[in-house]
């Protein structure tokens, strides 16, 4: 036995590399389940910071929050209630594992602060709901129904800020489906089976379906008196909106967003659909839209995309961004969507710290990468982590993503026209809707921003339900043939992993680096690996 | 005093260590799924749920929204 | 019954989109306007100096190049026009006039529009120099700020374009002039649609849904003198003593261009009495009324947001009221029940056909059969099982109900 290799293994843990001696992460697992036999051994410092700042802490955290948020007999009651709570989130810190699988040093770190940034927000989101929610308080509508306002997931948050101080506005399908599919992909299945059960078809966006899915098994709190719905970000959500009426069976709203929204005469129009929609709520409501606050919240959510361009300079730049692709994609779309939140804030500030030092030191966050790699089009939910094995297993750094480069704008609040224009222009710059579902322009936009964030790899998503998506999917083809630009195919079904399994996810992603890149894996033990039942 | 904090520290020490072993051999995972999933899975499969095919749908409930005034 | 006098020609113009009578006014030096959906007011594309012609792509059951662009997971009807495009059945169109108004057709006219952009080629697909495509965006609901909206929409996307690309008079005068003469085919199809209404009716199903498609399909101008002569015809049109259908129903759903669709419906025993889905008449043949004074691009725009039960509105009570009309035209045409189909990949249909398939039977007591379908039905066997249960159980409901 080398005691030397042994000791400095104990010490920095075993090195990322295909040679003898090397991690061999894949050896953890447990067949089939994707539990682990033990937790990967980082080395002292990193194990540590792991167990320490990441495990317990979040732990302890994700306590605090329910308590903080409403405490624990409405989290109780929730559990027993809603599927999408117990199944899903118990586990959640086996989503962190899954995410930060192999990562060290700062890149650990980083990522960690984005996924506490999330199941915070989560929390939040889901003890507001159950806070007001009548099913879990005998059928009594109380204050706190009375001062949440429900919307669908594709209308962003900030939308409210008016009325910040005296509601809370929580999406409605956010909780129980998007975020469920990334902790515990079984639990959306229920929800896409029941929507079939009634007569859906099962091609449309299973997104959609998962959503109206939600409202067949009746596992939807009844948390607020209305709902506002959007058609962003195609054909199947506007559908939703139908089964969702029936189903919700309260007074709606119906917010637009134009097909076309580079056209100049769209934005005029969305700013009165806007105020249309304000105007709803003032009348549901019967407390009138603060522009102040509004501006007030807007500033803040104005300092995060700062924050989000200073991260894509450093992303784009340098090879010390300490963030790895999948806490990126989810933590953006995330804070993007919903709006400003204190943990967004809070989050960033560590981040800051961590990257600042990252830069400093001119610490290389991945240092075997051998791919930049930029992922194009909609991810899939339940495997939202493929890029973390694609790092550990290939070097294919995922450096950014479509979905966080939405929303790409700050928002001005020196005049009442001037901050109108910007929301319906952040409005329509929706995730999946500009360059999913919007003109083939902003569609092709990926050629520039692979030159922009310095990258020589597309990983293509292909959500076999997308129709937008589906509808260029050869000019995509002919393009990467014609630009000579490696790229592979990640077939999925957002969150249906019974669709496309992660294993045929990974042959696919495999084959493509044996077969065209000619390359060696840098861990063979996680080329294949049965993980069907893992969450 | 001295032994209390001595105590204490003993027990934290034990605490910590338990606390490594069930994070390190994923115990938590572990429980979670093989014992607490099925059960909630048990729970939620066999839950009486509202037929919402029952759900009236009213053609005259809510009036058009005439907010042009705005 | 006698056989109408202009069917099999009907028929045949419906063998190719560029048919005799858009060949005829080619040749008049008329520009020829393809468009897909009824949020294109086919009434401006029918302006003096063009006309329009809505896209269909008969027969096309294996769109292979089509489907390694579009990918086979998308509505067929979409990815049957782009291989029709591909093979060159459309390079008689002079210009595209555009709506996102469905993805995948949507989809199919961003293939085929000279986009000049360095990110993505250009397919050239349509073989016409001149030819060019211009989208206009169209809303979601139907309130005066929509109706402003599309009527602007209408003036830069489609007016200006049409003018300044091919010199066409927009003025309102010539704008009133497309609405006289789109209000004459209206008056007609319906004045031949109604006899539908009959206890015993003289035209059947497929029959109108032949004349209703060259309506669609042929220049105006050149299909009226056949139309107002099928009216006169339809007069003095005699039934059969006996009726030879066992129920009469409403077909709704989806888009649907395909007479042997509704023939299959037909030779099952189901007469369809009412055609309300995409290219039927229910909307499309709503004669356009401009009030006295008002802007006529403005009636256009407010006529087309107004008459349409596209799934794709989303205002709460448009969503619920569709259910209502569904319901109010089986009691005006006196039908048994409702045959709700969506194409398949049809995401609007898809959820409409779900609530229309229980609320219409449910709150209605209309007996509903709903079916997903293909853009071109080449397996129908499963399709005529479906429809000869249908029958049957209206027969039974009606022999229940003493009837």
């Amino acid at each position: 036995m080398d005691f030397k290799k042994a000791l400095k293994d104990f010490w920095y843990g075993k090195p990322h590399t295909a040679e003898e001696g090397g991690r061999r992460l894949g050896e953890n697992y447990l067949p089939k389940t994707g539990l682990y036999k033990h937790r990967e051994w980082r080395g002292v410092k990193d194990t540590f910071y792991y167990f320490n700042y990441i495990w317990l802490y979040n732990y302890i955290h994700m306590v605090m929050d329910v308590m903080k948020y409403g405490g624990l007999i409405n989290f109780a009651k929730g559990v027993w209630r809603y599927r999408w709570v117990g199944q899903t989130y118990l586990p959640v810190l086996h989503w962190f594992d899954r995410g930060m699988e192999g990562m060290r040093g700062e890149a650990l770190r980083g990522s960690a602060w984005h996924y506490r940034a999330m199941v915070n927000a989560t929390i939040y989101q889901f003890m507001s709901m159950f806070n007001a929610d009548t099913r879990l308080h005998g059928g009594k509508k109380n204050d706190a129904w009375y001062h949440t306002m429900a919307m669908k997931e594709t209308v962003w948050g900030g939308m409210f800020y008016g009325w910040r101080d005296k509601f809370k506005a929580v999406a409605l399908e956010m909780i129980p489906y998007f975020v469920t599919c990334h902790v515990n992909s079984h639990t959306v299945h229920n929800y896409i089976d029941a929507v079939q059960s009634i007569g859906l078809p099962g091609d449309p966006c299973p997104m959609c379906q998962a959503e109206s899915g939600l409202y067949v098994l009746d596992d939807i709190p009844d948390y607020s008196p209305f709902m506002i719905t959007c058609n962003e970000a195609c054909d199947g959500s506007v559908g939703t909106a139908i089964l969702q009426d029936w189903f919700n069976d309260k007074p709606l709203f119906a917010l637009q967003m134009p097909m076309i929204f580079d056209d100049p005469l769209a934005n005029k129009f969305v700013q009165k659909d806007i105020e249309k929609c304000w105007k709803f709520i003032e009348d549901q409501t019967g407390v009138p839209m603060n522009f102040d606050l509004m501006c007030e919240y807007i500033e803040r959510q104005n300092e995060l995309m700062k924050f989000e361009w200073e991260k894509w300079e450093v992303a784009a730049k340098t090879n010390s961004y300490p963030i790895n692709g999948v806490a990126q994609a989810l933590y953006r779309i995330y804070q993007s969507q919903m709006g400003d939140l204190p943990i967004w804030h809070e989050v960033d500030g560590h981040v800051r710290k961590i990257m600042e030092r990252a830069v400093r030191n001119k610490t290389n966050t991945f240092p075997n990468t051998r791919h930049r790699v930029i992922a194009w089009s909609c991810a899939p939910l339940y495997y939202s982590n493929w890029c973390t094995w694609a790092y550990n297993t290939w070097g294919l750094n995922v450096v950014i993503n479509m979905d966080s480069l939405m929303f790409d704008m700050t928002i001005r609040t020196d005049s009442y026209e001037n901050m109108l224009e910007d929301v319906a222009q952040y409005h329509m710059w929706a995730p999946m809707r500009r360059m999913a579902v919007g003109g083939m322009h902003h569609i092709f936009e990926l050629w520039d921003y692979m030159e922009r964030f310095n990258c020589d790899m597309v990983a293509m998503y292909d959500q076999l339900q997308c129709k937008g998506m589906q509808g260029v999917h050869g000019l995509f083809e002919d393009e990467f043939r014609d630009r000579n630009i490696p790229a592979f195919w990640i077939p999925h079904a957002l969150p249906d992993s019974r669709t496309v399994s992660r294993a045929e996810m990974r042959r696919l992603i495999n084959d493509y680096m044996t077969t065209v890149m000619h390359e060696e894996p840098l861990d063979p033990s996680l080329l294949e690996l049965d993980d069907d039942m893992t969450w | 005093m001295k032994k209390f904090v001595k105590k204490a520290l003993c027990l934290g020490g034990i605490g910590y260590a338990a606390l490594f072993a069930v994070f390190f051999f994923d115990l938590d995972g572990k429980l979670l799924f093989n014992v607490v999933e099925p059960f909630l899975k048990n729970h939620y499969d066999n839950m009486e749920r509202k037929d919402m095919l029952k759900t009236p749908y009213d053609m005259d409930k809510f009036p058009d929204y005439k907010y042009d005034e705005a | 019954m006698r056989d109408l006098k202009h069917l099999i020609y009907f028929e045949n113009l419906l063998q190719e989109a560029n048919n005799e009578l858009v060949q005829q006014a080619k040749a008049e030096g008329k520009f020829a306007i393809g468009y897909t959906c009824y949020f294109m007011p086919e009434v401006l594309l029918d302006l003096p100096g063009c006309f329009s012609v809505r896209l269909r792509a008969p027969r096309c059951s294996s769109p292979d190049i089509a489907t390694y662009y579009m990918s086979a997971r998308v509505c067929h009807y979409g990815r049957s026009l782009f291989e029709r495009a591909l093979e060159g059945g459309f390079n008689f169109l002079d210009a595209q006039m555009a709506t996102e108004t469905c993805t995948v057709t949507c989809r199919f006219q961003e293939h085929i529009k000279p986009k000049h952009l360095d990110s993505v080629k250009d397919m050239n697909v349509i073989q016409n120099d001149k030819f060019f495509c211009e989208f206009t965006d169209v809303p979601f609901k139907n309130t005066e700020n929509d109706y402003e909206y599309f009527r602007d929409q209408l003036r830069a996307h489609v007016l200006t374009t049409l003018h300044d690309n091919l010199g066409i008079d927009v003025s309102d005068k010539a704008l009133k002039e497309a609405i006289k003469q789109h209000n004459e085919v209206c008056k007609l199809i319906n004045e031949i649609g109604d006899y539908r209404k009959l206890d015993n009716p003289t035209i059947t199903g497929y029959e109108f849904h032949v004349i209703q498609l060259v309506s669609l399909v042929c220049p105006k101008y050149l299909i009226l003198p056949y139309l107002r002569e099928t009216a006169k015809e339809m007069k003095t049109r005699k039934p059969d003593e006996k009726w030879p259908f066992r129920c009469k129903v409403v077909l709704a759903g989806s888009e649907n261009d395909d007479p042997d669709f509704t023939k299959l419906v037909e030779s099952c025993g189901a007469e369809v009495v009412c055609d309300r889905y995409c290219y039927g008449a229910v909307e499309s043949r709503q004669p356009i009324v401009v009030e006295k004074g008002e802007d006529p691009l403005y009636a256009i725009a407010k006529h087309y947001l107004k008459t349409s039960n596209c799934p794709r509105f989303m205002p709460q009570d448009e969503m619920r009221a569709r259910k209502q009309r569904l319901a109010d035209l089986v009691k005006e045409y006196n039908a048994d029940g409702i045959i709700v189909c969506s194409n398949k990949f049809c995401e609007y249909w898809s959820y409409e056909r779900v609530v229309d398939t229980v609320v219409l039977k449910r709150d209605f007591g209309i007996p509903v059969c709903s079916i997903e379908k293909e853009y071109i039905n080449t397996a129908s066997g499963q399709l005529r099982t479906r429809f000869q249960a249908f029958v049957e159980s209206v027969e039974i409901k009606k022999i229940q109900e003493g009837k």
